[in-house]
């Protein structure tokens, strides 16, 4: 479970975060959205306690995130697939992170072959495309086996065959019981992903509630979105 | 703790700028054999009359400056690195307690650093000493157990450029800005300090990071009297004792208040 209550996150002068509040239930997958500077990735960096909140909380399993001991147990994160060192090898990175939560080399063996980078866990992460780069976040989120997963566009750069598998790994992971939290800016793929919706836009609530409440029968995702945050676009085309 | 330490040690030897800076290293003790090597040629052309006079830098401080940076840039890199490529957000998802990790990665790069500036240290002096052989040469005739705690203080120097190093990286987040600050700290300032009018250009300089070990182990011998300016000008000597409080603050004080931006700021 993860609670977001009135949350403030201004830099500056610019408020990116503006009186937030919702919450993320175990069991279900649910959406992130919202247009380009909505404020999404923000929200998941206070909630990981990378930045702090200007005011109000976000919490964890009612915790907050930098209280936790051996974190990667509980939460797994991916936030930008291509912040990886393009010198270091995907095992060394992979494990790496791994040791700092005493999660030995098998289990990063396992996850390897899990998100299908065996044959190259070896050659430094630079020469990877950003579909690998995915697929090696994506094991880096589920290192500690967590309860809860918060990931921020995690099928830009995939191939279909990548596409498919996240969704359905996504989707068995919320059937577990787990807490998935998953952000993306293509409708069509989380409207077969998401069971549960947040939209956000301007760093404030627009919309949280099931999909099929949030989608009139015979329309879209797209058209739904579209129209909800119609009045919240920043960075808009001219049209 | 351990846990962290562990995982900052496979990052630093799974990177090939840990082994560019260690080849560096190892070229440092090359280049100082063969200033050696060619001095001792030159000193066996010389008519005897004209011996007396010969001197030798000892290479294990002149060759110093290139390991201290060496390493310094280990240190900045240790985790400017990190904001270059975005993983210092995934280091500190994993571990959120930021004393914790920057403590680790300090405890990993210092190791490094430490191994590093102790072997150039006692290799360029080991070898040197060798090709002078029984040669009268001033500066290089002191038994190895009478040098050895200068020699020890010159290694750990290096590893007091690395902490300032990473302390300047984590201040800046830029591996040039950083890289700039290491300069001017090693090089720029300590040469330039010298140039201020009397007594400030002496007492400043006595507080350099460079010239700290050899008044801690109380070793100006080789450095000339009439030598006051420039990087190689001899500085007066601060007590042993107030060189090494010195000497800590250079760790202590960087360190402190990288750890305090660490803690405050958003990654």
């Amino acid at each position: 479970m993860i609670e977001v209550r009135d949350l403030v996150k201004r830099y500056g002068s610019t408020v990116a975060v503006d009186g937030l509040s919702f919450q993320v239930r175990p069991g279900q997958v649910t959406g992130f959205l919202g247009p380009n500077g909505a404020g999404k990735s923000t929200t998941m960096r206070v909630v990981l306690g990378l930045d702090a909140p200007t005011s109000g909380e976000a919490l964890i399993g009612g915790r907050r995130y930098a209280a936790t001991r051996r974190p990667l147990h509980q939460v797994g994160a991916l936030l930008d697939a291509s912040a990886v060192h393009p010198g270091r090898s995907a095992y060394d990175h992979l494990l790496a992170l791994a040791r700092t939560n005493g999660i030995g080399p098998r289990r990063v063996a396992a996850l390897v072959e899990l998100v299908g980078l065996a044959g190259v866990a070896r050659k430094r992460a630079g020469t990877f495309s950003l579909g690998m780069k995915q697929r090696l976040g994506i094991a880096a989120a589920l290192l500690g086996d967590p309860a809860v997963l918060m990931l921020d566009e995690p099928v830009n750069g995939l191939d279909p065959e990548g596409v498919r598998w996240i969704r359905e790994l996504m989707r068995s992971l919320a059937a577990e019981g787990r807490t998935v939290l998953l952000s993306s800016h293509l409708m069509s793929e989380m409207a077969l992903t998401a069971d549960h919706l947040v939209i956000i836009g301007r760093g404030r609530l627009i919309a949280d509630g099931p999909l099929r409440d949030l989608v009139p029968d015979g329309g879209s995702l797209e058209d739904a979105y579209l129209r909800l945050t119609a009045g919240s676009v920043e960075h808009g085309a001219g049209r | 703790m351990i846990a962290s330490l562990s995982a900052e040690w496979l990052k630093i030897r799974s990177v090939r700028s840990t082994y560019v800076v260690l080849a560096v290293v190892a070229l440092a003790v090359v280049i100082g054999a063969l200033f050696v090597w060619q001095g001792m040629a030159v000193f066996d052309g010389l008519p005897p009359e004209r011996r007396e006079n010969f001197r030798v830098i000892p290479m294990e401080e002149y060759m110093l400056p290139m390991v201290q940076l060496a390493l310094g840039v280990l240190g900045v890199l240790a985790i400017t690195s990190e904001y270059a490529h975005g993983t210092v957000r995934s280091s500190l998802v994993a571990v959120p307690a930021r004393g914790t990790l920057l403590a680790a990665k300090a405890a990993a790069v210092a190791a490094v650093a430490l191994a590093a500036g102790q072997a150039a240290v006692f290799a360029t002096f080991l070898v040197t000493r060798a090709l002078v052989g029984d040669r009268p040469i001033p500066d290089h005739g002191a038994p190895v157990a009478q040098q050895a705690p200068q020699l020890l203080l010159l290694g750990l120097s290096v590893a007091v450029f690395a902490m300032v190093g990473l302390a300047f990286g984590v201040a800046t987040r830029s591996t040039a800005g950083a890289i700039v600050s290491v300069v001017a700290l090693l090089f720029v300032i300590p040469a330039g300090i010298t140039y201020l009018p009397a007594p400030w250009g002496t007492r400043l300089s006595a507080v350099m990071l460079p010239n700290l070990p050899d008044q801690i182990a109380g070793a100006l011998g080789w450095r000339s009297e009439e030598v006051v300016v420039g990087p190689w000008a001899r500085v007066p000597v601060l007590s042993p004792v107030w060189a090494a409080v010195a000497l800590a603050a250079y760790i202590v004080v960087p360190l402190a208040a990288a750890a305090v931006l660490f803690r405050r700021r958003d990654a």
